[in-house]
């Protein structure tokens, strides 16, 4: 635990010392708060479906950028020898790495949360789905985080591990799409692969406990993964 | 007492590539031990293997008593570890990174600053504490490295390659500061270099294209030395004198031709062989006028053992 906590305080400086962290907060809270502006013109309906959605569409490019040092430049610069010698374990090194990534995503939606406040000054929203949405996002953001940290193990270029992240969560996404295509039982199982397909309904407020499930059950094998990436060969 | 290196028949392969081959290496507390070798002989994953990094395909390796892979945890709190070229975090500063590491060496956060202000004291980096790593020069941020494997006070100090990239100076410094770390604990270091090992080890291991040709003892202990002597006299007269010395196994001339007085080589077997050696030639009334002991010709030694195998001047 004093080491997870050594470890984090670390990977924490490492994000937020980056002007990497704060470009990717600018750029987010901008054209965040440009949909929003336009969604509250143009709709005139006190709820954040769209916001939900663009916030999703998003993290699935920004996430990976957070990500892909992580374990990739530990590897390239070789310090990663220098954590693996020391007498700490691998869950601890990807746990502090995963939560330190986790803090930037939840800072993000933090910020975003503004939306919801300008709303419930001006208006009277439904606040089920505005939970609802928020709690989605943290799934999807931790779900994607998990996803990046693996991919950030395989490989000791920065580039490619955001790119490969941005490709596998992209696909993940819209891969519902090619599941009609498909044949009983594929269909079923490819159409619940999809991150869209489970993200929705926390998006427009109906909480399912099997998509709680199915994002949790990622989260854990990616984290699982990027323990076997790290392991002794 | 426990050997604080035991490793017996280790084996690495890289996918089709043998790495290391049935290699067993025993080093005893305080020795300073270094592993010779051309480069991609084997020696950094020999380091891996002992520090944890990496597994052995076959044979096992303690530590302290510990064995590498089933007790890694514990095995690697015994060993402090300078990967090869320093690789450490630039974006933080020198008192910084020394005070993380300390902390995943398991001190307490009293404990840390005291021994991250020893460590800085012993390696001069008083002036340098809060400068960032990615801004010191090459030999500065090999000296945190050092200071980073002290942290904890581990019995065990595993340098790879600590001279490689420095200037002439800090290569002495880097010495002498193996050398004075050495009285303290037990000192794995490895080179490509004959003269670096030569300098500061007690004993090298010789390893070539995975294996281990010889583990040769530098520091004579008592058995075999050789020594050097200068000798005013006819040297026909010398050499019978020297080689009448108990003990005394050849008489050699110095290879310097044309030295006047000439240099005679005297190859010994068994202790204080000096002592008799300058009785018999001051009793015997030739003029004796220096004597010293000669190190053991690692050069000669390595170019035999791996002269005729194939991969020698890679």
């Amino acid at each position: 635990m004093r080491n997870f906590l050594t470890l984090l305080s670390k990977e924490e400086k490492a994000v937020f010392s980056s002007p990497i962290a704060y470009a990717i907060i600018a750029v987010y809270l901008l054209l965040m708060g440009f949909t929003f502006t336009l969604m509250l013109f143009l709709n005139r309906t006190a709820e954040l479906v769209r916001v939900f959605f663009q916030a999703a569409i998003l993290f699935l490019l920004i996430v990976p950028v957070v990500t892909m040092r992580l374990l990739a430049e530990e590897r390239r610069s070789g310090t990663l020898e220098l954590l693996l010698t020391s007498p700490v374990r691998e869950i601890e090194i990807v746990l502090a790495k995963f939560v330190a990534s986790l803090t930037l995503v939840a800072l993000m939606l933090l910020l975003t949360a503004s939306d919801a406040v300008v709303l419930g000054i001006y208006a009277e929203p439904d606040w089920g789905p505005i939970y609802s949405g928020f709690l989605g996002l943290v799934l999807l953001g931790a779900t994607l985080a998990a996803l990046g940290l693996v991919i950030s193990g395989l490989t000791s270029n920065q580039i490619v591990a955001a790119v490969v992240a941005m490709g596998v969560g992209i696909l993940l996404w819209m891969i519902d799409s090619i599941g009609h295509l498909l044949p009983d039982p594929f269909d079923t199982i490819v159409t619940s692969l999809s991150l869209v397909a489970h993200f929705t309904p926390f998006a427009t407020g109906a909480l399912f406990l099997s998509d709680l499930g199915f994002f949790l059950t990622v989260i854990l094998a990616c984290l699982f993964l990027s323990v076997r990436t790290l392991a002794r060969r | 007492m426990t050997a604080v290196i035991a490793a017996e028949q280790l084996t690495k392969w890289y996918g089709p590539r043998l790495a290391v081959d049935d290699v067993s290496l025993t080093v005893g507390p305080g020795e300073i031990v270094g592993l010779l070798g051309p480069n991609g002989s084997g020696k950094t994953t020999i380091l891996r293997i002992l520090t944890g990094y990496l597994q052995p395909s076959a044979g096992t390796a303690r530590i302290a008593g510990l064995d590498v892979v089933d007790d890694s945890l514990a095995a690697r709190r015994h060993v402090g570890y300078v990967p090869e070229d320093a690789p450490l975090y630039a974006g933080m500063g020198v008192r910084e990174f020394l005070v993380f590491m300390g902390r995943l060496k398991g001190l307490t956060a009293t404990g840390v600053t005291a021994a991250v202000d020893a460590a800085m004291e012993r390696l001069g980096l008083g002036p340098m504490r809060s400068v960032l790593i990615g801004r010191l020069s090459r030999g500065y941020r090999q000296r945190v490295a050092i200071a980073q494997a002290l942290l904890g006070n581990p019995e065990l100090l595993i340098l790879d390659e600590p001279t490689n990239g420095l200037d002439p100076r800090q290569i002495i410094e880097m010495r002498e500061l193996i050398r004075s770390l050495g009285g303290e604990r037990t000192i794995l270091v490895t080179s490509h270099i004959l003269g670096e090992i030569e300098r500061v080890a007690d004993r090298v291991a010789i390893l070539l294209g995975g294996r281990l040709l010889a583990v040769h003892a530098l520091r004579a202990s008592g058995q075999g030395q050789r020594l050097r002597v200068c000798v005013r006299g006819d040297e026909e007269g010398v050499r019978a004198c020297l080689s009448r010395v108990p003990g005394v196994t050849t008489v050699g001339a110095q290879p310097v031709a044309g030295m006047s007085p000439p240099t005679y080589v005297v190859e010994a077997e068994g202790p204080s062989v000096a002592e008799a050696v300058a009785g018999a030639v001051v009793a015997a009334g030739f003029g004796l006028l220096t004597m010293e002991p000669m190190p053991v010709d690692l050069e000669a030694l390595f170019l035999r053992l791996t002269g005729d195998r194939p991969g020698a001047s890679a």
